[in-house]
């Protein structure tokens, strides 16, 4: 049953599509400067990195489900903060929180999926998920832009604030239990 | 059992979530909103400033307070209208700043006399709103209609109708605000040394309360537009425009484009009828109907073209091929009245990008010279390398009154319209570019319009307007305490 798995994370990847193309090049303003911004990005990967092995760990005890969660809905907050900043410090606090969130939701969609899947027919089933995921991600970027043109930078981040609270919704409807069996 | 129990859980889960989120989102919007109010910019949003207070007075007696407060704190006051002027000349750090935006009621047309008395804050759209019906017209005001009447005199504007020199030529009298707190009537025969260091002053002696205006007839006019070899427009300026009493409004436009930069030259003419002509309308619907005030269409198609012009080199021919042909096909002529000729539109301009930012400089060159003006600044544009998207020419007849005046001779102002990053570097590079600009207007007798960026040198602007000293001096003494401050006097009065 991946159908709420791709539902959910197609929409999250709508909603991330939506903003983060543009959100490097908002960074990029807000930076000033390249070594401002590779820094700004440095910490974002850095920060992912330092809490993947635990999130892995502690995804096999408590489940996917939870840390999947708290990534949508906690990057649907802090993109609500885009279009409120005004430093460059606060840029870097919340490349933080998103690298934190980002390694949540890349471990345990890989580990997930792959719970959901077996033997032969993964590599297909794993091939269909990633063409939804990446087909919502491609529309969501060119949609994006368009949006930006026409109305504003800040109308993009509440928009894929919004589906991306929204998509947290359908995680919820993901049964883990059911594999667990 | 089980099922219950988890589906309260989601319930409970659901109910938090949308909560927790509906909060921040509100939250977000009002921060949003609210935040930065107290950052006043201009149009260009070059160098912002983040001011103490914002005071929007719709009375009279908001303002004195406000004034008075201000005196009483050891504050500073900075005055905007409608913010077009792009060196902080309406704004300064930490100041109370009077928005006078709400300040525009319209208090008495004379229509024997031909005049109106107005609030500073009113706009000339709302004057031309309110005059057309009675068949009468602005004298002078911009290219636009978009700005206050206050902040159109403390930068002493000009426009297109090639009788007037400046605005203060038209300006019968007004009230001013002092530092002091107290108001007192200015005019030529009332306070007069106030009349030509207000009218063009920034600001910086005091709040411009009400103004009496003189106004003239709306008059019907029929447009040419021609083409012309920019080395003959002088001549023709003397012979055809200058001192021609049925020009009713005159301005040119010389190409920005790369193939043609500075060569090609257009210029449009609107000339009266009058009710003998057969082109004047001749019957009442026909004549109410060319009078009803046009409002600004196709603002979305002409945004874009403009968008694309701002960016690449073949849109910007494009554009420029595609205007003279709609302008050849009115080349037989359209009958237009005065108020609809002074309402050009602007809104497709506005331009938000956080990248990089439109903005205007002006330089006053006398007619003789403009030729030679003309060549240098191509060559200039070329070298360094300048986003240039639009040039207009007006001319402006001398006139001597104002402590600042820029129209010593006759002069034909260039408006320019670049396009540059608003990156340090990019803003460097302006600065620079803009100081070659105006030495070639200095060596040729000409001066730059000082309502623009504060780029010019504390040399350029003495070489430009030797008066300035003297004017910082009668600042002084007329508000020792420097009550009235803004960017621009901070920038060259130090």
């Amino acid at each position: 049953m991946l159908k709420w798995i791709v539902i959910s994370q197609s929409l999250l990847l709508f909603g991330t599509g939506l903003v983060f193309p543009f959100y490097i090049i908002f960074l990029s303003e807000v930076g000033g400067n390249f070594s401002e911004f590779g820094i700004a990005y440095g910490i974002f990967t850095i920060s992912s990195a330092l809490v993947h092995h635990w999130v892995g760990r502690r995804s096999d005890k408590v489940g996917r489900k939870s840390f999947l969660l708290i990534n949508t809905w906690g990057s649907a907050l802090i993109y609500l903060t885009f279009p409120i900043i005004t430093s460059i410090g606060q840029v870097y606090i919340i490349q933080v929180l998103l690298g934190i969130l980002g390694a949540m939701q890349k471990t345990s969609e890989k580990a997930i999926v792959a719970d959901f899947t077996d033997g032969e027919s993964r590599g297909k089933k794993i091939g269909s998920y990633h063409f939804w995921v990446s087909l919502f991600s491609g529309f969501a970027v060119i949609v994006g832009g368009f949006l930006i043109d026409l109305l504003t930078v800040d109308i993009i981040f509440y928009f894929g604030s919004i589906i991306l609270f929204v998509s947290g919704w359908f995680i919820l409807f993901i049964n883990e239990s059911r594999d667990v069996n | 059992m089980n099922w219950l129990k988890q589906n309260y859980n989601l319930k409970l889960i659901s109910l938090l979530a949308i909560v927790v989120y509906g909060a921040a989102f509100a939250l977000s919007i009002y921060i949003n909103q609210t935040e930065d109010k107290l950052l006043i910019h201009d149009v260009s949003r070059l160098f912002p400033d983040r001011v103490y207070e914002i005071v929007e007075g719709e009375e009279e007696a908001a303002l004195v307070e406000a004034v008075k407060a201000a005196k009483e704190n050891n504050l500073k006051i900075s005055i905007g209208g409608a913010r077009h002027s792009q060196g902080g000349h309406a704004f300064y750090q930490d100041s109370v700043f009077l928005d006078m935006s709400n300040y525009n009621k319209i208090l008495k047309l004379d229509e024997k006399e031909k005049t109106i008395k107005v609030q500073s804050g009113v706009t000339w759209e709302q004057i031309q709103d309110y005059i057309n019906p009675h068949g009468l017209a602005i004298k002078v005001m911009q290219s636009s209609n978009v700005f206050t009447v206050g902040g159109s005199l403390s930068s002493n504007v000009h426009g297109r109708d090639p009788q007037y020199g400046p605005l203060i030529e038209t300006v019968k009298s007004f009230r001013l605000l002092k530092a002091d707190g107290n108001v007192i009537n200015v005019s030529r025969n009332e306070n007069e040394e106030l009349f030509e260091l207000v009218i063009g002053g920034y600001g910086l002696f005091g709040v411009i309360l009400d103004v009496t205006l003189e106004l003239t007839d709306n008059e019907i006019y029929v447009s040419q537009t021609e083409k012309i070899n920019y080395k003959d427009y002088p001549e023709y300026i003397i012979k055809q425009i200058a001192n021609n009493d049925d020009v009713g409004l005159h301005f040119a436009r010389l190409a920005a484009t790369p193939d043609d930069l500075l060569n090609d030259m257009y210029m449009t003419t609107y000339r009266t009828i009058d009710k003998g002509d057969d082109r004047y309308p001749t019957n009442e619907d026909d004549y109410e109907e060319l009078v009803e005030l046009n409002e600004e269409q196709n603002v979305l198609r002409d945004k874009f073209f403009f968008g694309l012009s701002r960016k690449y080199d073949w849109a910007k021919n494009l554009v420029w091929d595609l205007q003279q042909k709609l302008y050849a096909e009115k080349e037989e002529g359209e009958v237009v009245s005065r108020n609809n000729a002074m309402r050009p539109p602007i809104e497709f301009l506005e331009y938000d990008s956080d990248k990089d930012t439109d903005i205007l400089q002006e330089y006053f060159i006398p007619v003789d010279h403009f030729e030679e003006f003309v060549d240098g600044l191509r060559k200039i544009v070329k070298e360094d390398d300048l986003n240039l998207m639009n040039v207009t020419v007006r001319y402006t007849p001398k006139h001597n009154e104002g402590y600042l005046t820029y129209a010593k001779e006759d002069t034909l102002a260039l408006v320019l319209l670049f396009n540059h990053e608003l990156s340090d570097e990019g803003i460097a590079h302006m600065k620079l570019s803009t100081q070659k600009i105006v030495n070639q207007a200095l060596e040729l007798n000409g001066r730059y319009y000082l309502t623009y960026q504060l780029f010019p040198s504390q040399d350029q602007i003495r070489k430009a307007y030797p008066k300035i000293e003297s004017f910082f001096k009668r600042k002084l003494e007329y508000d020792p305490n420097e009550r009235f401050m803004n960017n621009f006097y901070e920038r060259y009065a130090k």
